[in-house]
């Protein structure tokens, strides 16, 4: 167990850059933006042909907030907490997937893999440690920084209502924050889990492209879909993917859809992110990823690097 | 004494090329070994087979057990540089102490601190930061500070200064070798470590031409310096190799008494290097 934490440690240690300091980055400089765009922001601005002072204006637009029915001004006050979470949650899909391609192929490239294989430790729990850092870590690193910017949002609203004359108490008390915090966790670690067949996939491709990682993760799934519009006429494979893909990001953002209560993504698929546990595709995608994750194992523990 | 490595009819075939071609040998515990062969001899294949790197045909079995099935219990006793470059670069010197005090239940954290205190090498520093004889010691640091019982060497001081060379196997002998321990080591720079060796194993295209200990090869091969005049009598002893040395001819004879030599001229023990180069162009 501890040499499993210590495999861990060192994806984070090797991919620090884009678990960690890419979402973090994005998170600083968003809020940055928030926070001198209000200070420095104009403070007369033209509405409907009138000059509006924003800051006269605030405390409507507060006491108007305060004011709503409580039940939409939850739903506002939640939904933009979660919005945020949609763009981590695709740069996270992105880094993801390079992370996958880059996992069993830089150590060969560098050679490092022959300082690795001298430890004793198993291909098996190798193989396994990336595929739970693209899992569970990934997630749980970009959960922080959502939780982060999330709780900053509250701050910043908080402020924003006291120039309103407010204390700012409503947009806590609407936040349901610890519900919020709890699904954005759990969100992005089952959106990652839906998505296992095809980062077992990528670390396949990985462990064994010799050259261009790239191409041979996205090549052959590219083939099979000209092979079989070719010879079926028909197009299940790439919308089997492209479903996975699409579905991995409404699994994501499900709790939104369902504030919403309206169609907010073309595809509804679940209104809850624990629902993807009782779909059968979802199991279907963790016995094909188990199957791709042996070949990874086997493809490393026998490939000869000559 | 007891064996560490046992191979039997060790062989390796990539495609149609046959890289090892049914070897025997050995390797004692307490003994120094060095691997000798020109490229593609199939050096590296057999380290590749020991270290459970590569699949091969025959029995070989390292401290007991089958380095195919049980690649990552033997490391727990076997520890192996292939070469200077393989530490990756983004590591981090004081990561990689954590990294290994972590997995390898072997390894002595306080022995690989002191081993860096003696060099210039800082603990917050990455590996792409250190100079390829920073990471050369670095890499023998951590691997002397494991508890193993065999250690194997595969050009590990490829691309180093002399300086950094001679440290680095004092290093070995001081620091780690003991008679529990065996240390197999393959390199081109063989004059540099033939007076650490206690046995020789030369491979050519798969096959062993040698496999003898320094005493055996000390006793087995003799030099003889003979002036050109005598060159007639020298040769109808069948020397293995000759060579011309500032206007002197040098024979080299294997298993040819002292009595019938001595009149000849003076005898040395050949270096590992001529005995390596007889050793190659023999029979062909």
């Amino acid at each position: 167990m501890n040499s499993f934490k210590a495999l861990l440690k060192r994806e984070y240690w090797e991919s620090k850059g884009s678990m960690f300091y890419a979402p973090a980055s994005i998170a600083a400089f968003f809020a940055i933006v928030m926070i001198v765009g209000a200070i420095t922001g104009p403070t007369v601005v033209e509405h409907n042909g009138h000059s509006v002072n924003v800051l006269e204006q605030l405390p409507n637009v507060v006491d108007e907030f305060n004011n709503i029915d409580e039940e939409k001004r939850d739903k506002a006050v939640q939904m933009g907490l979660y919005a945020p979470r949609v763009m981590f949650g695709f740069v996270m899909f992105v880094i993801s997937l390079f992370y996958c391609l880059g996992s069993l192929y830089d150590e060969r490239k560098d050679k490092s893999i022959l300082f690795w294989k001298s430890l004793p430790v198993s291909d098996t729990a190798t193989v396994l440690s990336k595929f739970v850092a693209v899992i569970l870590l990934i997630p749980a690193l970009y959960f922080g920084v959502v939780a982060i910017f999330q709780v900053f949002l509250l701050l910043f609203g908080t402020v924003v209502a006291w120039f309103g004359g407010s204390s700012g108490v409503t947009i806590w008390a609407s936040s349901n924050l610890f519900g919020v915090l709890f699904n954005s966790l759990f969100s992005l670690i089952v959106a990652s889990l839906w998505m296992a067949p095809l980062w077992a996939w990528l670390m396949l491709a990985s462990s064994w492209a010799k050259k261009v990682a790239f191409l041979w993760g996205t090549l052959p799934i590219f083939l099979i879909a000209i092979a079989e519009g070719w010879i079926f006429h028909s197009s299940n494979f790439i919308e089997m993917v492209g479903k996975r893909i699409v579905l991995g990001f409404t699994t994501m953002n499900s709790d939104m859809h369902y504030l919403v209560g309206a169609e907010m993504f073309e595809e509804s698929f679940v209104s809850h992110w624990y629902e993807v546990f009782a779909k059968g595709e979802f199991w279907v995608g963790i016995v094909v990823a188990a199957v791709f994750l042996v070949g990874a194992i086997y493809t490393r523990r026998f490939r000869d690097e000559s | 004494m007891s064996t560490l490595i046992e191979a039997k009819g060790l062989s390796k075939s990539y495609g149609n090329h046959q890289a090892l071609k049914s070897v025997d040998f050995t390797v004692e515990r307490g003994r120094i070994v060095g691997l000798v062969g020109p490229n593609g001899a199939g050096k590296t294949t057999i380290l590749k087979a020991i270290l459970g790197l590569t699949s091969y045909q025959g029995d070989l079995t390292v401290l007991g057990m089958n380095p195919e099935r049980q690649r990552h219990q033997i490391m727990q006793k076997v520890s192996f540089i292939a070469d200077v470059a393989v530490l990756p670069r983004w590591l981090k010197v004081s990561d990689a102490l954590e990294f290994v005090t972590d997995v390898h239940p072997n390894f002595k954290l306080d022995r690989a601190k002191y081993f860096l205190s003696k060099t210039n090498i800082p603990m917050g520093a990455k590996v792409k930061e250190l100079s390829k004889g920073m990471v050369a010691q670095l890499h023998l640091a951590l691997v002397m500070s494991i508890e193993a019982e065999l250690l194997v060497l595969d050009e590990p001081t490829l691309g180093l200064d002399i300086l950094f060379r001679k440290e680095f196997y004092n290093q070995l002998l001081t620091e780690f070798f003991n008679e529990g321990r065996s240390i197999l080591v393959t390199t081109h720079q063989i004059e540099e470590i033939e007076n650490l060796l206690t046995d020789l194993i030369f491979i050519r295209d798969g096959n062993i031409v040698l496999d003898a200990t320094m005493e055996e090869v000390a006793s087995d091969y003799i030099e003889v310096m003979v002036s050109k005049d005598d060159a007639e009598k020298a040769e109808a002893l069948n020397p293995v190799m000759q060579r011309d040395v500032f206007g002197r001819r040098v024979y080299l004879y294997q298993g040819v008494s002292r009595e019938l030599l001595e009149p000849l001229g003076e005898l040395h023990s050949p270096s590992v290097a001529d005995l390596f180069v007889a050793k190659m162009k023999e029979g062909k």
